[in-house]
């Protein structure tokens, strides 16, 4: 197997060029397929029969969620990426991603306890899957805490890497605890085994803001990672010809 | 028009939940794109090179 795209990814002046590139690309997309998501969600998708015109919160409480996962996710296995090949840029897409993590972690409760209280009649309960939620939060806000308060880069780097790859097993948690507990959330109805619990017209838009977040998600990430790139590689002699444009 | 905007009573519920998502997602763009020109500008600093927008 030819390692040569992941030891060019090791390289601060490829990836800084290479985020520049492909940032405009993905946040176009995403933008486009926000405003199609947004279209389908509030116009074509038919009113749900037990929850009526309310179920519509669905499409920013899912993707919300989703973020919220799928942000940690990706902290965490940069995390041990870092803390493996010890490998700077890694630990630079790790810190970037617990600000976006921990807002979309903000909006998935804030929506959840929009959705909850018509629908269930309680804005909070402590229920398996909104109290591993919220422990999520306290993940992201604990690991820019703990990076926040340590002054030597690397030792940042390392220390918060640590608390990144151990909380991952909430990850899972979250996932599965409407599964494995009574819960009053309801149980999945996209990621699941077998047909989705959705018609094609409730789902198709479900899905396409899936995409449109994940792609938001990337676009941020891109950007963030740039100027984590530059702060770290504070002499470089590559810096100067970048901040010409 | 007005029924739209009922989301068949839901309203209070619906709509602030779309306006808190879309305001993290505003957020999150300004925050990264401050992030990024505030690295920029403190490497200009340091390094002593002028150019682009804003010096």
């Amino acid at each position: 197997m030819n390692w040569r795209w992941f030891h060019r990814l090791g390289s601060p002046p490829y990836v800084y060029a290479l985020a520049r590139r492909l940032t405009p690309w993905f946040g176009w997309l995403s933008g486009l397929s926000m405003l199609a998501g947004l279209y389908g969600a509030l116009l074509v998708a038919p009113a749900d029969y037990q929850q009526g015109e309310g179920f519509r919160i669905i499409y920013v409480h899912a993707p919300t969620a989703w973020m919220s996962l799928m942000v940690y996710t990706t902290m965490a296995a940069a995390a041990a990426v870092g803390l493996i090949w010890r490998m700077k840029v890694a630990h630079a897409v790790a810190a970037s991603c617990a600000p976006v993590g921990a807002s979309f972690t903000f909006a998935a409760l804030a929506t959840g306890s929009l959705y909850g209280a018509p629908m269930w009649g309680t804005w909070w309960q402590w229920d398996p899957r909104l109290t591993s939620e919220l422990i999520l939060l306290f993940l992201y806000l604990g690991y820019m805490g703990l990076r926040g308060s340590i002054d030597d880069p690397q030792r940042a780097d390392r220390a918060s890497a640590v608390l990144a790859v151990v909380g991952v097993v909430n990850v899972p948690i979250i996932h599965y605890s409407v599964t494995w507990w009574n819960s009053l959330h309801q149980a999945p109805t996209v990621m699941r085994f077998g047909k989705p619990a959705m018609p094609g017209s409730m789902l198709a838009p479900l899905l396409i803001m899936l995409l449109a977040f994940t792609l938001f998600f990337a676009a941020l990430l891109l950007v963030r990672l740039r100027a984590e790139i530059l702060n770290r590689e504070r002499t470089a002699s590559w810096i100067p010809e970048v901040l010409k444009s | 028009m007005s029924q739209f905007l009922d989301m068949g009573g839901y309203a209070l519920y619906v709509w602030p939940a779309y306006a808190i998502t879309f305001a993290v997602v505003a957020l999150n763009v300004f925050w990264a794109r401050r992030l990024l020109e505030r690295a920029r500008a403190a490497a200009r600093r340091r390094l002593g090179v002028g150019g682009g927008e804003g010096a």
